[in-house]
């Protein structure tokens, strides 16, 4: 469609930019390892390509080639041919500020000038007539973020203005121009010219066309020689844009040129246009502009008005980009390891239930070898909410047996292993939310004298608040009657339980079953009136010392005493055969997966390991058994169940209504008197008439150490 | 010469270039409604000497936008230039009588693809990004939006077209790729399951190109041939 112009101003169509996201990544780069608070600008390359499709514009584009390359950088990009048929290079530079408030600051009109200023000095000198890339020109000013990663930045496409605009004659389609044999020519002319390695990347050009209708391409160089030939002269560019009634941008200063170097006044030109990979003289067009002689263009010191700020969406503002999703250290390992989990459970557990391991909270007590290891396995199988609980300091031999310390944190004296496991954690795993607490378990059988009576108290009262806040809780000391408290307060909240207990050469783990009170979840208790559901409910299934799982101290006849103090030396520290700890600790955490995938819970029953049952389960994760003992000496391992006793001095139903009737006076007593809760729970009975039948397990209970536990 | 029935579906590094090559072809000389693949060679440190078989393939810019889509909105720009506005002054001159002023013209999605060779699995492996016209890149859930409707389907079901997301091996930046780990399965069930027994050269020629056939159905990227060919 000719657009007949009698006048009205030829109006170019905008440059558009884009930007690869390698070009911030290498930005990133720079900016952290090489320049850090230089600003000076940068020099940067922008490329182009004729357009090559009927309904969009081509970009000019910057990639991560269109910077210096990093030294820094090991991924060494091969570098860039400089030029290609569908790069061609347009020199620019980039203002890159410290501040966003530096960035506000920057005299955009006086930058725009400058480099204005470069291209009217290259037309007026004749370098834009040898290297006519620098005809056009980028300037980017910008601000990176580098702690949102967000990337603020404005481009500009500097264009001399003519004064007064140039007025367009005449502006069709190229093939409605040419006669039919002139555009074979062209086209073919053109192939060539982008053919060809030397030429592909210069975008102005001359189309001269003899009377017999033989088109030739020429450089700007050759516009003389051209002239005097007399033939059909065109001044072509490599135009990306695709409009048919306005041609692109990169005509402005090619004008500017024609004007002042050669003081023509009008101008037929050629926006080249491809499509596949060839000259489309459909798309191409062919215009005429007529340019009045511009006051003083003549002269070099005279430089025209520039334009040539990019619009945001119609907008004179700048615009934003945020690229954390790829370039924060954080979020890319937070989406890594969801993928992975993503990954198992699609190839190989597809009723994985990841938002139940998202959002568990686990409270670990203790955070010494079994400690640090489940709170690892913990973190592998996607657990985010970790609080470990120990009072003690990183010892010197720690480091090699507790994997998540290291030699720093035992300088002067040590930190304390909560806190420094906390800090270990979030190297791991920045987005882990780990809460470390520096405190003692108070312990039945270690009485405590009346000024320490207030703290210990106290401690009860936090650890009570601490089990309940959690949603699991590990039982990782280093003592049995250490466990005792947390047995307890576990029980009276039905709280997922798991205890690891280590000997010299074998392990116990295992679950605790639920506590003496509580309902199922799927009975007809939760439909029926409230006012059962207030109530204590012994339900039927779950009576105490029936059917209920046991827990640690079940199967004790003797309650937690002191086991510490009159113990020899190698029974005081901890000393297992290191391999031990991993793998009670991996079973440990591979058990409570297989709870939170139960249908039933903590109410689970407990299923023993059979080898006639073969690689068929009922659950995708195989068994939930209640014990796993372990020997290393025989490389074997069994699966045991316990009921729950009667007697028991942490969960029976006598010890957990007085801890529900008396709370914290009752847990003094117990840790005041060491025969209290033998005598509550009538195991002081039980001990004088089993003592009548001179049984001699008596020996073997002196004896024991309070980590070994019986096969 | 490799007995095709007992062909376990993957490809050695050497084979893959060669089967890429063919590939290459084909799809150039077949398939006119996009543009060829370039064959990179894989960048290595200055003091290695570039193996020569180590390269991938390479396809840029195909717009996967659906036509007439309406202008999504650019969340993070709008609150920014909310930000920005107030502290720009109108000084500057933006535009002049000489610039046209375009109404809001749509925004077009493009994808770069590329199918990279993967040592572990001795598979092929597509990798792709995907962007918008001024290079801001789309996150997936933006480009699941555009795949054609039954792929979501093909994606839940089929176990081969796992998306993950990696660090591109050369490029060292996120890019997301269709997981490997089924490949070798279907590829052996491909050509098994065609009665005749062809030989390993055939199956190597046209390996990619069926590869192909069944990842680039997620993208609605159809080759317009028949494997028998």
């Amino acid at each position: 469609m000719a657009k007949e112009g009698s006048g009205s101003i030829l109006q170019f169509a905008p440059l558009q930019s884009s930007v690869d996201e390698g070009f911030w990544h290498r930005l990133s780069s720079l900016k952290l390892n090489k320049f850090g608070i230089d600003d000076s600008p940068i020099p940067i390359s922008g490329f182009y390509a004729p357009c090559s499709h009927p309904q969009v514009s081509n970009h000019l584009t910057l990639l991560a080639e269109s910077l210096l390359s990093d030294s820094n950088d090991e991924s060494t990009m091969p570098s860039v041919i400089r030029g290609n048929r569908n790069r061609c290079s347009v020199p620019g530079i980039l203002y890159n500020t410290n501040t966003m408030e530096g960035f506000h600051a920057l005299d955009k009109q006086g930058l725009l000038k400058a480099e204005a200023m470069k291209i009217w000095e290259d037309i007026h000198s004749g370098k834009a007539v040898e290297d006519c890339a620098v005809l056009s020109r980028v300037l980017l000013i910008s601000f990176a973020d580098l702690k949102k990663w967000n990337f603020h930045y404005w481009f500009a496409f500097p264009a001399l203005a003519l004064d007064p605009p140039a007025t367009l004659v005449d502006l069709r389609p190229a093939s409605q121009w040419f006669t039919l044999e002139e555009a074979e020519s062209v086209s073919t002319a053109c192939n060539e010219w982008r053919n060809s390695s030397l030429t592909a990347d210069v975008p102005f050009f001359l189309v001269s066309i003899g009377s017999d209708s033989h088109a030739a391409v020429r450089h700007l160089k050759d516009l003389e020689a051209c002239q005097r030939d007399g033939q059909k002269l065109l001044f072509a560019f490599y135009d990306p844009c695709h409009l048919p009634n306005n041609p692109g941008w990169p005509l402005r200063n090619f004008l500017a040129l024609i004007s002042a170097r050669w003081n023509l006044k009008t101008v037929r030109f050629l926006c080249y246009r491809e499509n596949r990979g060839f000259a489309d003289l459909n798309l191409s067009l062919v215009g005429e502009a007529l340019i009045t002689v511009q006051q003083g263009w003549r002269e070099q010191q005279c430089v025209p008005n520039a334009v040539g700020w990019e619009l945001n969406k119609g907008r004179k503002v700048p615009r934003c980009i945020n690229l954390a999703k790829s370039m924060d250290p954080t979020r890319l390992a937070i989406s890594a390891a969801d993928l992975n989990l993503k990954l198992m459970r699609w190839r190989a557990l597809p009723s994985l239930n990841l938002e139940i391991l998202f959002s568990l909270k686990c409270l670990l007590l203790g955070a010494g070898t079994l400690g640090c290891q489940v709170a690892r396995m913990l973190m592998a199988w996607g657990v985010r909410r970790i609080t470990l609980l120990d009072n003690g300091r990183v010892a010197m031999s720690n480091p090699l047996r507790q994997s998540l310390y290291t030699l720093d944190d035992c300088h002067n004296g040590g930190d304390f292993k909560a806190t420094a496991a906390v800090r270990s954690l979030q190297r791991i795993f920045p987005a882990v939310e780990a809460e470390g607490i520096v405190m003692a378990i108070p312990m039945p059988g270690h009485p405590v004298s009346s000024q320490e009576e207030k703290s210990v108290l106290e401690d009860c009262k936090r650890l009570n608040d601490l089990i309940d806040s959690h949603d699991v809780i590990f039982l990782l000391t280093d003592t049995r009657e250490s466990r005792w408290l947390p047995t307890l307060l576990c029980a009276n909240r039905n709280k997922i339980t798991i205890t690891a207990a280590l000997g010299f050469d074998s392990f116990l783990v295992m679950r605790h079953g639920p506590g003496p009170f509580n309902s199922i979840p799927n009975l007809k208790a939760e439909t029926e009136d409230s006012l059962a559901a207030g109530m204590d409910n012994l339900v039927l299934t779950n009576t105490d010392g029936q059917h209920r799982l046991g827990c640690y101290f079940c199967n004790d006849v003797v309650a937690p005493t002191d086991s510490t103090s009159n113990r020899t030396l190698d029974q005081q520290c901890t000393v297992t055969r290191p391999g031990l700890a991993p793998i009670a600790s991996a079973l440990a955490v591979e058990l409570l997966v297989g709870i939170l995938h139960h249908p039933n819970g903590i109410f689970a029953e407990a299923e023993i390991a059979n080898s006639s049952s073969g690689g068929n389960f009922e659950l995708p994760l195989g068994i939930l058994p209640h014990q796993i003992r372990g020997s290393l000496p025989h490389f074997q391992q069994m699966t045991l169940l316990g009921h729950s006793s009667n007697s028991c001095t942490a969960c029976c139903s006598t010890v957990v209504s007085e801890y529900r009737k008396r709370g914290m006076q009752f847990i003094l007593q117990a840790i005041n008197h060491p025969t209290y809760l033998e005598d509550v729970t009538g195991l002081t009975e039980l001990m004088r008439s089993a003592n009548s039948f001179q049984l001699d397990w008596d020996d073997d209970i002196e004896v024991a150490d309070d980590e070994c536990v019986k096969l | 010469m490799m007995d095709v029935l007992h062909w376990d579906g993957t490809l050695s590094a050497k084979d893959f270039r060669i089967g890429a090559f063919a590939f290459a072809q084909k799809w150039e000389s077949r398939n006119l409604a996009f543009p060829p693949w370039s064959w990179l060679p894989c960048p290595k440190h200055p003091w290695l000497a570039p193996p020569k078989e180590e390269g991938y393939l390479s396809l840029e810019k195909i717009c996967i936008s659906r036509p007439n889509e309406e202008e999504d909105i650019d969340q993070i720009s709008q609150i920014d230039t909310g930000e920005e506005e107030t502290c720009c002054s109108g000084n500057e001159d933006v535009l002049d009588d000489a610039t046209l002023v375009q109404s809001n013209h749509h925004e077009l999605h493009y994808c770069d693809f590329q199918i990279v060779y993967s040592s572990t699995f001795r598979v092929p492996v597509l990798y792709f990004r995907a962007y918008c016209s001024d290079g801001r890149p789309l996150p997936l859930d933006e480009i699941e939006k555009e795949l054609p409707a039954c792929s979501s389907k093909e994606l839940s079901k089929k176990k081969w077209t796992f998306i993950t997301q990696e660090e591109h091996p050369y490029l060292k930046r996120p890019w997301y790729k269709l997981h490997p780990c089924g490949t070798a399965e279907w590829m052996k069930l491909l050509f098994l399951s065609d009665n005749a027994n062809p030989k390993f050269e055939v199956v190597l020629e046209l390996y990619l190109l069926s590869w192909f056939s069944v990842v680039g159905q997620v993208f609605g990227l159809r080759i317009s041939f028949k494997i028998s060919d």
